[in-house]
């Protein structure tokens, strides 16, 4: 009797053990340092919108004995380790009183990394990314430190600007860097086929379509296009859709409106010519090679490919023969881009601001920008110094600046935190469509339904992340 | 039954005392790691927790949503349940009968022990990635072979009917853990029983069902529970391979716990959630432990009744 009561209670507690454990070594999730999302842009020089407000503390002039500031970053392929320790070299050169200690952390640890030291107060960076919309409220406000310098916040792309370095009204990081998605074409194989190149400012929706079933190969697995990674990006807006109301409200008349269904429909379109790689092939090609739609494009196995700046630069020193154009767009509205920045700052608790906002200006001004440009390959986001790229008089990066004036549907959803949420409660439709489980003319009805689940995700959303 | 500490012998309570010095290690890594934690899941349980503001106390509405408001669970509880009762009985299956082969007195069976045992101390990523590879559709191993047969494979994880089986398919390939606890159990019978029953006239399916399989029973009762918790908890292969589709077929509890924990930094709904996960697997587990007093047999209590 004892034996089983022992037995019990040992197996209790080795249940209650694994299951913490479980729970304890849980993967920390991936972050977005060198992965596209969104973004705005439009080459206008206007002012930042940033309404001026009570400072939380007032600047001083950076501190006579020498201080050493913490700097989070990451590694990536517009930035190397060995640029960024560059670049901190180059500004310490400068700033003999303040010493950068540069931390690399992985970017698959970023994320969590980050929310712990936010979370707990302890062992946070004064200078780090806050890509997370989560983190902004531990960012520290920037106007007392930009009216102090009379730094020219106006250099940055406006709509950057606005997307990137504002939260609720307030001044709390600055733009690093300018990315976009566009269409990459492969010249060569429109040549095979005898299909003359795109025009510069793109094709419709529905010519895509058609292109992708000329220019695809399925026996030999080449493609003529790629399919879009998610809904309600570039292709989606051009058409008209939102995932919901602008006043983060309603998803009903927008999820499942006309413009969203058409948009939909375009993507059943797509996936019906048989051109494009099916999502296994490309999951399994990413994840287990490490292997996506650039080195396809690269190897000739995908005609027209969506890809951003960095494949760009890959394909230029491939010597491929390409050229660029935006997303397909609906005849109604035209293209759209989307087009992001990396939102930087200085930790609201950090005990040297003074010296943290000497080396935030430094990093995400025009010096820092520039020495990153020209010795990495990053794209600046102030389109002063963007032109001064070595890649200035390429085609192709000619034809990415000119990308970059278009609408960036980036700035609406950087703009409306929830919107992620409701696409994701739609996801099953996307699943459908690219599972072919669905027929064109059920997706109306699919939307319709999945509006109620949307609804309750936009509105658990707006509680947490918008009225905080 | 125990004696007090006053009435044991000298020798008797240095051998206790040694005893307890043995395991204090482990208890008090229990309390500071596992316990605590507990505790504190407990408490964050109850709250409106983001992570990286202050706790909020709000009474039961993690627990209110969880049932009333979040479609989510309830897919991910289903999913999860069907997969226990889809791989349990594989696991179980599959290991008891490797170990039955790698019981058998063949020249160079320690070198087959080692080769069946490797899946078991492979990373579960390493093992998703290798899986994602062999069951790919188009150019995977397993549909090219069934191919140069004349049969079109399935589409694997990338079908919403056969994801859930490939992922308990693939639980399969690492059962050589399982298989050496099933070895042990299999080479503590005394093989005088098989003599006296071949002596007996019994054939081979006699003497495992009615010799084997009583004897091992205290094995398979305890590779039950474990594998049972182990279903219970799958997250890996999702995590890795599927994200939980297509269409949610492979959107395991886990993985629900993990999102919102992680990506929606719903902390304390996520806390909610792993107590409720924790409160069904005691259930389960009490449950199979009541049945064993049906089918598991101890030696010891045998000898005791006699």
């Amino acid at each position: 009797m004892f034996k089983k009561r022992f037995s019990m209670i040992l197996s209790v507690l080795v249940l209650v053990s694994m299951l913490i454990s479980a729970c304890t070594t849980a993967t920390p999730t991936a972050t977005k340092a060198a992965e596209p999302t969104a973004a705005p842009v439009a080459v206008e020089p206007t002012k930042p919108v940033a309404e001026p407000t009570t400072p939380p503390a007032e600047p001083t002039a950076v501190p006579a004995a020498p201080v050493t500031i913490e700097w989070w970053t990451v590694p990536s392929e517009d930035f190397s380790e060995e640029v960024q320790r560059a670049m901190v070299a180059e500004f310490e050169k400068t700033h003999p009183n303040i010493k950068v200690n540069m931390t690399l952390l992985p970017a698959d640890g970023y994320d969590s990394k980050m929310t712990t030291v936010l979370g707990t107060g302890q062992g946070a960076p004064d200078v780090a990314f806050f890509w997370l919309a989560e983190w902004l409220p531990q960012a520290l406000e920037l106007e007392p430190y930009i009216a102090k310098d009379n730094f020219d916040t106006g250099m940055y792309y406006p709509a950057l600007w606005r997307t990137y370095a504002l939260f609720n009204g307030k001044v709390v990081a600055m733009p690093l860097s300018v990315g976009a998605n566009f269409v990459m074409y492969n010249k060569d194989m429109f040549d095979a086929k005898g299909i003359s190149y795109p025009a510069a400012e793109g094709v419709t929706a529905e010519e895509y379509v058609e292109l992708t079933g000329k220019l695809a190969d399925s026996t030999n697995m080449v493609w003529g296009s790629d399919r879009p990674r998610a809904p309600f990006r570039a292709i989606w807006f051009s058409f008209g859709a939102q995932p919901h109301s602008d006043d983060n409200m309603t998803v009903d008349g927008y999820l499942n409106s006309d413009a969203a269904v058409k948009a939909y429909q375009w993507a059943w379109d797509l996936v019906k010519t048989n051109g494009t790689p099916s999502t296994s092939d490309l999951e399994t090609l990413s994840k287990t090679q490490a292997t996506g739609p650039v080195e396809l494009f690269l190897a000739n196995r995908i005609a027209m490919s969506t890809l951003n700046q960095g494949h760009m630069l890959a394909a230029i020193k491939a010597g491929k023969n390409f050229g660029i154009m935006p997303e397909p767009y609906s005849k109604d509205k035209g293209p759209y881009v989307n087009a992001w920045s990396l939102s930087v700052g200085i930790y609201k608790g950090s005990k040297n601001p003074d010296a943290a906002w000497e080396f935030l200006k430094y990093w995400a001004g025009p010096e820092g920008q520039k020495f990153l440009m020209d010795n990495g390959t990053l794209f600046p986001s102030i389109p002063t110094v963007l032109a001064t790229s070595q890649y200035k008089d390429n085609d192709a990066v000619k034809a990415f600046f000119k990308v970059l004036e278009l609408p960036n549907v980036n700035e609406w959803r950087q703009t409306h935190k929830c919107n992620s949420t409701v696409v994701k409660a739609a996801a099953d439709l996307w699943d459908m469509i690219n599972l072919q489980k669905i027929e064109r003319d059920g997706i109306e009805a699919q939307l319709d339904s999945m509006v109620p689940a949307a609804q309750t995700a936009l509105d658990e959303c707006r509680a947490k992340l918008i009225t905080k | 039954m125990l004696r007090t500490w006053k009435a044991m012998s000298k020798r008797a309570r240095t051998e206790a005392l040694n005893g307890y010095l043995g395991i204090l290690p482990w208890v008090l890594g229990f309390i500071l790691f596992n316990l605590g934690p507990i505790i504190a899941s407990v408490y964050f349980s109850f709250t409106d927790w983001d992570i990286i503001n202050t706790p909020k106390f709000i009474g039961a509405g993690n627990y209110i949503k969880m049932f009333t408001r979040d479609p989510l669970f309830w897919k991910s509880l289903q999913v999860t349940l069907m997969y226990v009762a889809l791989s349990l009985p594989m696991k179980l299956a599959a290991g008891l009968a490797l170990s039955l082969l790698l019981n058998l007195k063949l020249k160079g069976m320690n070198f087959f022990r080692t080769v069946f045992y490797i899946p078991a101390v492979i990373s579960g990523v390493a093992v998703s990635l290798i899986w994602m590879w062999l069951l790919q559709p188009d150019y995977g191993i397993v549909n090219s072979l069934l191919r140069l047969v004349g049969i079109e494979g399935p589409q694997w994880f990338w079908d919403p009917d056969s994801a859930l089986f490939s992922v308990a398919l693939m639980s399969v390939w690492s059962v050589g853990g399982s298989a050496i606890i099933y070895l042990a159990g299999l080479q503590n019978i005394p093989p005088h029983l098989y003599e006296a029953a071949k002596i007996d006239g019994a054939n081979r399916w006699h003497s495992f069902w009615n010799i084997t399989i009583p004897l091992i029973t205290p094995t398979i009762f305890f590779q039950l529970v474990m594998e049972m918790i182990e279903s219970f908890k799958v997250f890996t292969q999702a995590f890795v391979i599927t994200q939980g589709g297509p269409l949610k077929a492979t959107f395991f509890y886990m993985l629900h716990l993990y999102q919102q924990a992680f990506e929606e930094f719903n902390m304390g709904y996520a806390s909610a959630l792993a107590l409720f996960l924790t409160i069904c697997i005691l259930i389960a587990t009490i449950f199979v432990n009541q049945t064993s007093n049906r089918w598991v047999y101890y030696e010891a209590e045998v000898e005791e009744r006699a």
